[in-house]
């Protein structure tokens, strides 16, 4: 008998293979006697284990056992004591709290984005002019830029007044 | 703690005061399962000492995860996992600091058991259940500590070859290889127990 056949007749006494593969082993057993004395032997010690399992008691009072338990919880209190019942109502509170902050700023971030001065750039030369004007909506600034020239024009005016260009005053940055 | 008796509270309202903090009910869950928990470990290890420590390590591990206690086992048997892991551990750590290592006994037992004769008289039959007790608690004794924690964990835990694999973290051959040694030693033991009456 090799190595293989006797962990399966072990199985079989444990009730650890496939009904098919336990009618084999059951065949081979009413057939081979040194089979059914291994198994024999193995359900025999099996049985005197299950129902012998010793009694033991732990061999000191319960008052001493007890402290030195009770002694390392009261040491490991602060991070060990089981923390109380949550209600979902808190659990809700602690998530809602942090995403109403983010949902606060998100606000933010778009007001800020849709209010904020629009930058127009016009493109009023071609590019071997390599010249650009540009003008910030919503205010009274355009800017003019000749590279050529090394040459940059600011005009301020008045929102209420678009129309007449004498009211535009330029400022030349060189 | 409020000093309140437990005595007559039962397992599930007391793991239900003790999550709460209540000390009191979690002495009452010692006191009564302090013995199947020790027993265990010693079952394992041999060492009465060692034992007491683990059991009483095992109940302070069993108070900080008591929240993960959710009752799909009863509380003794979820009490045993935690003493049960707490000894493979030190068996563990003891293996590293031990020349002769189990592992290196597995590989040289390799075969023994196939050689044993096969015992073919009952070795405990008619034993009385006391006497029965202390001749398996001896033999016990004398089996390795990898080959003894196979056998408690199927015959005592009544795990499935794959709860032992996963339990003690080797493979289901193994298992089924260290309980087939440790079954064949324990018989040729008691036989030799037996002779000797």
């Amino acid at each position: 008998m090799n190595l293989e056949q006797q962990l399966k007749l072990q199985a079989f006494l444990d009730g650890e293979l496939p009904e098919r593969e336990a009618r084999e082993i059951l065949a081979w057993t009413q057939r081979d006697h040194e089979a059914a004395a291994l198994l024999a032997e193995l359900k025999d010690t099996r049985q005197a284990m299950v129902k012998s399992e010793p009694h033991l008691s732990v061999p000191e009072s319960r008052a001493f056992f007890w402290s030195k338990i009770e002694r390392e919880i009261q040491r490991l209190e602060p991070q060990t004591t089981p923390a109380p019942d949550v209600s979902i109502f808190t659990s809700l509170r602690r998530f809602l709290l942090p995403a109403s902050g983010v949902a606060a700023l998100v606000i933010a971030g778009l007001f800020a984005h849709f209010n904020a001065p629009k930058v127009v750039v016009e493109s009023v030369a071609d590019a071997d002019t390599s010249s650009v004007e540009t003008a910030l909506a919503n205010s009274d600034a355009t800017t003019y830029r000749d590279a050529s020239e090394g040459t940059t024009l600011v005009w301020f005016s008045s929102a209420a007044d678009d129309s007449p260009a004498q009211n535009k005053s330029p400022a030349a940055i060189n | 703690m409020s000093g309140k008796n437990y005595s007559s509270t039962d397992d599930e309202a007391l793991v239900k005061a003790a999550r709460k903090g209540e000390l009191a009910a979690f002495e009452e869950l010692v006191f009564r399962h302090r013995d199947p928990i020790y027993a265990r470990a010693f079952s394992m290890t041999r060492n009465e000492e060692d034992a007491v420590d683990l059991s009483q390590e095992a109940w302070i591990k069993g108070w900080q995860r008591l929240r993960q206690f959710q009752g799909e086992s009863s509380f003794t048997t979820w009490m045993t996992r935690i003493v049960i892991n707490l000894c493979l551990d030190h068996l563990r750590r003891q293996k590293r600091h031990r020349a002769d290592s189990i592992e290196a006994m597995d590989d040289e037992s390799g075969g023994v058991e196939r050689q044993m004769h096969v015992v073919t008289v009952n070795p405990t039959a008619g034993l009385e259940r006391a006497e029965l007790r202390k001749k398996i608690d001896d033999a016990l004794g004398q089996l390795s500590a990898e080959h003894r924690t196979v056998l408690v964990l199927h015959e005592f835990e009544d795990l499935e070859y794959k709860e032992v694999a996963k339990t003690v973290g080797c493979s289901i051959g193994t298992v089924m290889s260290r309980l087939f040694y440790a079954r064949r030693k324990m018989a040729a033991l008691l036989a030799e127990m037996r002779k000797e009456l």
